[in-house]
């Protein structure tokens, strides 16, 4: 075995490191940390570090995943006190583990969103936005942009609290390859919905990673 | 102080373009709080972040300030429009990166000055802090406000806006104004006046305001006079005599972004033997003093070990000068082969020699090649005293070619003192010759097909150098030089790029410019200058209305040629190149005769009056 799961979390200012940055930041903690790590052949060999799953910027996360190719027999106590040594801060190593899932088969990802804005004053409430069977969004995706259903996205809504200045919200989302949304597009079309308020801030944070095996939900690990 | 902008601040980080810009969370970045007694550095860049962080003067100097616990640094760089609009709309003023605070409640701000096209975010960095844009203006709840980096030797321009500057390498002389601020604050009636009386007497440090200049009625400088005691007659720059025991910071910073130079650079000596008569740096930066291979690779092994860069580079105005570069390149391979680190060694010379070390260090990428042979004919080389020949470079090509190598990038320089026509035609002829070494290569030798690229600069007459008397081209000739380039190059083989030449203009009118020019920048910032080196921003017709709105004409600085009797703006800064030497070198430019290099016959140019570095080998 040589390949080595890492969960760890990206919080505070970490939240506007983008992907590319991100690799490189993992990249250049496991060389200062002296970590056996394994390197790809060919003219120019980089480190084995792949991403389970990506996070937009400006999202916090206690549960990220990355995988990388250590020498066998690495110690996970040595990875993750490596890492953790190194680490610039905001980021954080919760734990080491060998890969029980595969990241192609993440399904969905839980975020918990607080927003701060004026409330009181729109007619609709936030409940009701995730109540429709139906909003259609413009999709952005490599592909071009496409018209789809907001909602077939939303796997799960709970709004936890709602007053004239704060809504709390628990989403699933859909995630991974096959089927995604970021949760900015959903939070920009809740503001628009309850247009004339403009959000003051939106904390989102990642929570958690599912993947489905066999018409099952599992959380990723 | 800490967080006072953070709720609005992380609002509009959301909604930026790059947010890593502003955050300043990187690691090795130094976060410390301000204490009762302490004194607060602002080390202000006036570029993006990307370009701020490639360079290492910055961070040397940040590091070593930290090193001291009486003393704060924090960065500043300028923000790119989009962050500066959500700034105004929300009310925030220019921050630093590391603990957000507000530039103008820092106890100094230092701007580096590394090229002249960035004195118009200078200036508008100074509105963004809501410090006063005058130093006359500012009071005692305004920080000072000092220059420091190349474009220090002549801060003319900037000297009604800055209250001093620093002349030189700034290892020592920062500590020193520290301590001095220190024993000003503890004085009974410390005013603002005090503390620049104070400093004026470190060597290096320059107070515009403790100088009056007089003008002719032709508009040139009559004289420029110290107005009190304080104030030194010639300030002169100060060196750092010893590289190899002067602080290095072992712990620098790395950015999460991609900046410019995203690696470790690696300074192996300052100063530049050469002595290319347009070139600033190889005159100011005088005597070479070189770091020993024992301490660069010390440096270079705890760098890796405290960043984890996968790139190093050397950096020099000419690595093949290094005196012991076979020993140290072997050294520094032994450190970065086993860590797979890319080792690359920029500014090398056209020889042998270094396509040997090149084969060495770039074992897998032979992608491009770049000589800077900076005129296409022997005659005008001769001139600038740029010692490349012709059949080094067609010998090298060869070489480069045989070894794998298919592009090679060429740079030149238009618009040199005594440049004709057939000198610019020139080349297009180098170009070609160096293409034809391609074709020379057997068959089966050229399997890619051969690409040359041509860059052309114009030339910038540039204080401190021997052609600082010399006019620069105008802008029609510059253009119509560019066009005749343009026409002869006939092969699709060569490429060709050239600089805006409205740009070289302001270049040489603030690189020569007099305290007049201070004005004209205040005027330019109003009408929105900024950022003038990216070419999405930069406006002429903003800094012509400028110099109008002044009753000044740029020409007179840009187009003049100047007698050599005549009082020079900088007339009263100290390189330690002494005048004399530049006008022999003008006079010997004006024949044809080349000089030799420190390293082969002094020329005696005066900087062995510091009293080290390669004067005394
Ligand atoms: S004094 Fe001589 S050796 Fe020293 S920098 Fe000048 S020319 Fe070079």
């Amino acid at each position: 075995m040589s390949k080595y799961r890492i969960k760890f979390s990206k919080t505070g200012m970490g939240k506007f490191i983008s992907h590319l940055d991100l690799l490189r930041a993992f990249n250049r903690t496991v060389t200062r940390a002296e970590l056996p790590v394994r390197y790809t052949q060919g003219f120019n060999p980089h480190q084995i570090v792949t991403f389970a799953l990506p996070l937009s910027v400006g999202v916090e996360s206690e549960t990220e995943f990355v995988d990388i190719d250590f020498e066998d027999g690495t110690s996970f106590d040595k990875i993750l006190n490596g890492l953790n040594e190194n680490f610039p801060e905001d980021l954080y190593a919760i734990s080491v583990s060998e890969p029980v899932f595969k990241a192609k088969d993440i399904f969905s990802a839980e975020y918990s969103v607080s927003i701060d804005a004026d409330f009181g004053r729109s007619e609709k409430k936030v409940s009701d936005f995730f109540a429709q069977n139906e909003y259609i969004v413009l999709k952005k995706s490599k592909k071009g942009e496409k018209e789809v259903n907001l909602m077939d996205f939303i796997y799960e809504a709970d709004v936890l609290k709602e007053n004239d200045n704060r809504a709390d919200i628990r989403l699933v989302l859909a995630a991974g390859g096959e089927k995604n949304i970021k949760p900015d597009l959903v939070l920009g079309s809740l503001e628009s919905y309850l247009t004339p308020i403009k959000f003051d801030l939106t904390h989102i944070r990642r929570t958690n990673i599912f993947c489905k095996i066999q018409e099952k939900v599992e959380i990723f690990c | 102080m800490r967080g006072k902008y953070d709720e609005k601040l992380e609002k509009i980080l959301c909604e930026v373009q790059k947010p890593a810009r502003y955050t300043g969370n990187e690691l090795n970045s130094v976060h410390k709080e301000k204490t009762d007694g302490m004194v607060s550095f602002a080390f202000a860049f006036p570029d993006l972040y990307e370009i701020g962080m490639s360079h290492l003067g910055m961070k040397i100097l940040y590091h070593m300030l930290n090193e001291r616990s009486d003393t704060v640094c924090e960065r500043v760089f300028a923000p790119w429009s989009d962050m500066e609009q959500l700034m105004q709309d929300n009310d925030i003023p220019l921050f630093s990166l590391e603990s957000k605070t507000s530039v103008r409640e820092f106890d100094i701000v230092g701007f580096t000055l590394q090229y002249e096209m960035s004195y118009s975010n200078v200036v508008n960095m100074l509105a963004l802090s809501r410090i006063p844009l005058r130093s006359r203006e500012r009071g005692d709840s305004d920080p000072f406000v000092c220059v420091g980096g190349p474009c220090a030797y002549n801060c003319e321009p900037l000297a009604d806006i800055i209250d001093f500057a620093v002349l030189g390498e700034g290892e020592e002389v920062n500590g020193e104004l520290i301590d001095a601020y220190k024993e000003w604050r503890a004085e009974e009636k410390p005013t603002r006046e005090s503390y620049l009386e104070r400093i004026a007497r470190i060597e290096g440090v320059y107070v515009p305001s403790f100088y009056d200049v007089e003008y002719n009625a032709d508009n040139t400088v009559k004289s420029i006079t110290p107005n009190r005691g304080c104030a030194p007659a010639k300030i002169r720059k100060r060196i750092i005599g010893d590289l190899d025991n002067v602080f290095f910071p072992e712990k620098l910073i790395v950015p999460f972004m991609d900046i410019v130079h995203d690696r470790i650079m690696l300074e192996i000596f300052r100063g530049c033997i050469r002595g290319c008569r347009f070139c600033q740096a190889g005159y100011i930066y005088r005597p070479v003093r070189e770091k020993s291979v024992d301490r660069l690779c010390e440096i270079a092994a705890n760098s890796i070990a405290a960043t984890g860069y996968e790139e190093m580079s050397i950096s020099s105005l000419s690595t093949s000068d290094y005196t012991k570069l076979g020993a140290l390149v072997d050294g520094l391979l032994d450190i970065t082969e086993k860590k797979r680190i890319n080792l690359s060694l920029p500014s090398l010379r056209v020889d042998n020699f270094s396509m040997e070390l090149m084969e060495k260090v770039q074992k897998v990428k032979k992608s491009g090649l770049t000589f800077a042979p900076e005129a296409g004919t022997q005659r005008l080389r001769d001139v600038i005293n740029k010692n490349v020949r012709e059949e080094d470079l067609v010998r090298t090509a060869g070489i480069a070619f045989d070894g794998g190598y298919n592009h090679i990038k060429l740079y030149f320089m238009i618009g040199l003192p005594t440049e004709t026509y057939d000198d610019v035609a020139g080349i297009n002829d180098l170009a070609r010759k160096v293409v034809d070494v391609y074709y020379t290569l057997p068959k089966e030798r050229r399997k890619r097909g051969v690409s040359i690229t041509v860059s052309t600069s114009s030339f910038v007459p540039k204080p401190f150098t021997p052609f600082q008397w010399e006019p620069q081209d105008r802008m029609e000739t510059l253009v119509d030089k560019q066009k005749f380039l343009k026409e002869k190059i006939t092969t699709k083989t060569i490429s060709y790029n050239w600089h805006q030449s409205e740009v070289s203009f302001l270049e040489a009118v603030f690189a020569k410019g007099d305290r007049r020019l201070g004005e004209v920048l205040i005027s330019a910032h109003e009408k929105g200058c900024k950022f003038d080196g990216w070419n999405e921003y930069f406006s002429y017709e903003k800094w012509m209305a400028a110099f109008e709105e002044n009753n000044i004409d740029p020409e007179f600085y840009a187009y003049r040629k100047i007698p050599y009797d005549e009082v020079l703006p900088w007339e009263h800064i100290d390189v330690g190149v002494t005048k004399k030497f530049l006008i022999k070198e003008h006079e010997r430019a004006m024949e044809g005769v080349t000089t030799p290099s420190c390293r082969e016959n002094c020329a005696g140019c005066g900087a062995a009056s510091f009293g080290g570095g390669v004067c005394f080998e």
